[in-house]
């Protein structure tokens, strides 16, 4: 305690007026009126003072001591949760302040521990209320720097992937706000690389509900959802993790047609990234009958094609070599009857 | 006569207007105007005890768009410098490769070749970065940029007390190493090289898997890891490699010398030994090791799980990362090993050594504004570079004459060398 200024408030009391505060907020119905403003000005100030307490000022470290005391303050008083549930109510400076106590909290790490991990383990409604953050424009985007602090522990991920809430990222990558959909789609690929075996369980697991939904952003209107998709499922298939989901997607005739469309779609950049995933589908070399019957039938057309397929790239060797790969191996297909 | 020669491949834009330059400014000179007659301004030869050696300018040399800097080190295969983008200004480090000496190296052309293919596809923090390739035909040379490093994680280590690391320090870099391994095997990649050599460490202490000359790439379309060669460090091998078995799985071989590369940088000793190869596979072929007492219980326990003989039951990286000596944190204690400075520099903060060389390029004027006058010696020179192509990266050699010949001058400028245009002498 410092000898003069003002008096500072013990964590406790701070968790106690924040919670008062909150609770008086969410009650309110008049947001205008002066008790509520009084509280929304009491909720950021304490929060302001949580946040440098965890975080540290200029002229002072943060003390363990107290740290590990407001830690256990708001995990007594679930207010991770109270926090999250009633994140809309708070203004600008304190929604930020929210998401870096959130965040800080989060790092807390004794020995093999992670005592907010494990808070959180036992309240689910905390990340069904971030991903659903996504629905609210005002929160969207400090709900994603919390969920994408989340991703970096395995448990959570596994549990963010059980919730029916997760495929509703598919319609979030797709909104029309573009900085809340492209941080909505950053979000959902760490949800599905971070943690690679726990990711190539999920996918093999839930294979049937994961792309049903996932054929609908590779067909999305919206050219960024496209493209992100597609990049995203070209670095899916190609990781060694996912390796039964990859074998599992390049036996599906549809699955096929679908990447020779988008090798003809009119943006060049959607066109090379279908060519990377389009490449797995013939270099394969246990082709299914379906997949080879449509090779075979494009056979020539298809030799045509690629010949003339971005041959302004001479830069990109690796695009050559792999290109020229693929005109050998389809212009080599042998027509079924023969091969046996 | 003497000719000046300008060093192929160093920087000598602007020389015509250079010269020039020399032109008007030797004509002010009056060294001419001397009451001596002209003749004693003629060469005369010169005893090779009467010629002292100035050290060497740094002068900059350009390879493509980077500008060269000091040698961070030297393989069998050639140099590795530090170098300059000069258009991102990103601090880079360039290895050099000379055909003549790849091609004595078995394998040595193949590696390199498989080496550039691999590391262009890979783009992850902990694997080092392929910038650019630029190659000279006529020099026979090429040149890989990649992301600078202060340093290979076993000279560091040599450099601690005790050859070993702190555990904050050392945990840092295995858990790094195992990011940068889970990363490689996402993408097919066996290293079969792990061990403190090939780990880079940049300014901020991020480690960088490299030299994937050994590495290999496995058909995304086979079912399992199996690879039939390795042409690793025998110390860092493990047993299947050293019994001699026709197949292995090549995702627990890289797991086996992290494990050996752990012990090394916790114990500062290797698990196994040998006089020789033989007797080293030997061992490594019983699998027989100790781990020193100073070991904790928890540490024994991964490095037992990653040393483990039977390559089924061997660690996976996930189990690696569910070990509790992975997910702890080591506080962090106030011994940390810093990278050591380069040989011959005492520089431990490891400054840019590109720096000195621009000065060459872009502070000339000046210098030559500063340079101070000499009673006792007139600077002439010859540089006579020999067409080795190793001495292109070197300036010219500067040679200080005493001047014998009697000028009563007092004031004599004294004039580099480099811009001493010696055919205005044969003019007169």
């Amino acid at each position: 305690m410092p000898l003069f200024g003002g008096k500072h408030k013990t964590p406790q009391e701070l968790v106690r007026t924040l919670r008062e505060s909150l609770i008086y907020l969410s009650q309110c119905r008049d947001r205008d009126d002066k008790k509520a403003q009084k509280a929304s000005e009491e909720v950021s100030k304490t929060l302001n003072t949580m946040k440098n307490m965890l975080y540290g000022t200029a002229d002072q470290d943060p003390q363990t001591e107290i740290t590990a005391q407001l830690a256990q303050e708001m995990y007594n008083h679930d207010m991770i949760l109270l926090l999250v549930t009633h994140l809309d109510r708070i203004d600008f400076e304190g929604k930020k302040d929210v998401a870096q106590i959130f965040n800080n909290l989060l790092r807390r790490q004794f020995g093999t521990r992670f005592p907010t991990v494990d808070h959180i383990s036992t309240k689910k409604q905390i990340l069904v209320i971030l991903v659903r953050g996504y629905e609210y424009p005002e929160i969207a985007m400090i709900c994603g720097m919390m969920l994408r602090e989340c991703c970096r522990h395995e448990e959570l991920v596994r549990m963010i992937l059980e919730f029916d809430e997760f495929y509703n990222f598919f319609a979030y990558v797709e909104v029309s706000t573009f900085d809340i959909a492209s941080d909505a789609f950053s979000t959902f690929k760490e949800l599905l690389t971070r943690h690679k075996i726990l990711c190539a369980e999920f996918l093999e697991q839930n294979y049937d509900k994961v792309f049903t939904h996932y054929q609908k952003l590779l067909n999305s209107d919206n050219y960024v959802t496209r493209r992100q998709a597609l990049k995203l499922l070209g670095e899916l298939l190609l990781d060694r993790h996912n390796f039964t989901t990859m074998t599992r997607y390049i036996s599906s005739a549809d699955n096929l047609k679908l990447m020779m469309n988008l090798l003809k779609d009119k943006s060049r950049n959607i066109q090379f990234e279908a060519f990377h995933v389009f490449k797995v589908f013939v270099a394969n070399p246990n082709k299914p009958r379906p997949i080879l019957e449509i090779l075979l039938r494009n056979q020539e057309k298809l030799v045509h094609f690629l010949s003339k397929f971005h041959n302004d790239r001479s830069e990109d060797e690796q695009f050559n070599d792999e290109k020229a790969y693929l005109i050998k191996q389809i212009k080599e297909l042998k027509p079924l009857d023969e091969q046996h | 006569m003497v000719d000046i020669n300008c060093p192929e491949g160093s920087v000598d834009f602007e020389e015509e207007e250079f010269h020039q330059q020399l032109v008007n400014d030797f004509a002010s000179v009056d060294l001419f105007n001397d009451d001596d007659p002209l003749d004693n301004l003629f060469f005369h030869r010169v005893e090779s005890d009467q010629i002292i050696y100035q050290p060497r300018q740094k002068r900059a040399k350009l390879i493509g768009k980077y500008v060269m800097g000091d040698i961070l080190g030297e393989g069998s295969y050639g140099k590795v410098k530090e170098c300059l983008d000069s258009e991102t200004l990103c601090r880079k480090a360039v290895k050099i490769l000379k055909k003549k000496r790849l091609r004595k190296i078995p394998n040595g052309e193949a590696n390199v070749k498989r080496e550039i293919c691999l590391l262009k596809k890979l783009h992850h923090k902990n694997i080092i970065h392929l910038t650019d390739v630029l190659y000279n035909e006529e020099k026979q040379k090429m040149y890989m940029i990649m992301d600078y490093c202060v340093g290979v994680l076993q000279e560091i280590l040599e450099s601690a007390p005790g050859q070993v690391f702190p555990t904050w320090q050392a945990h840092n870099y295995f858990c790094q190493l195992i990011n940068g391994l889970e990363y490689l095997h996402s993408q097919n990649i066996v290293h079969k090289d792990i061990k403190p050599g090939n780990l880079l460490l940049t300014t901020d202490a991020v480690l960088k898997i490299s030299d994937f000359g050994v590495a290999e790439a496995l058909d995304p379309f086979a079912n399992d890891d199996t690879c039939r060669t390795s042409q690793g460090s025998p110390a860092f091998q493990p047993p299947e490699i050293a019994n001699g078995d026709d197949t292995f799985s090549g995702f627990k071989v890289d797991i086996w010398s992290s494990g050996v590369t752990l012990y090394n940088i916790m114990t500062g000793k290797y698990p196994f030994e040998g006089d020789n190869i033989y007797k080293l596979f030997e061992n490594i072929g019983k699998g027989e090791y100790t781990i020193p007492d100073e070991v904790d219980a928890l540490l024994s326990s991964l490095i037992k799980g990653m040393l483990e003989y039977d390559s089924q039951k061997r660690f996976t990286i996930r189990q690696i990362k569910a070990h509790d000596w992975f997910r702890k944190k080591h506080p962090r204690t106030l011994d940390y090993v810093p990278p050591p400075p380069l040989p011959d520099s005492d520089d431990h903060l490891r400054c840019m050594t590109v720096l000195p060389y621009l000065e060459d390029l872009y502070m000339n004027e000046q210098t030559e504004e500063e340079e101070d006058y000499n009673d006792e010696e007139i600077f002439l020179g010859t540089s006579e570079i020999p067409k080795d192509v190793e001495q292109l990266d070197e300036g010219p050699t500067y040679i200080i004459c005493h001047n014998k010949s009697g000028v009563k001058k007092k004031k004599k400028r004294s004039v580099s060398v480099r811009k001493f245009n010696f055919n205005m002498c044969k003019q007169s």
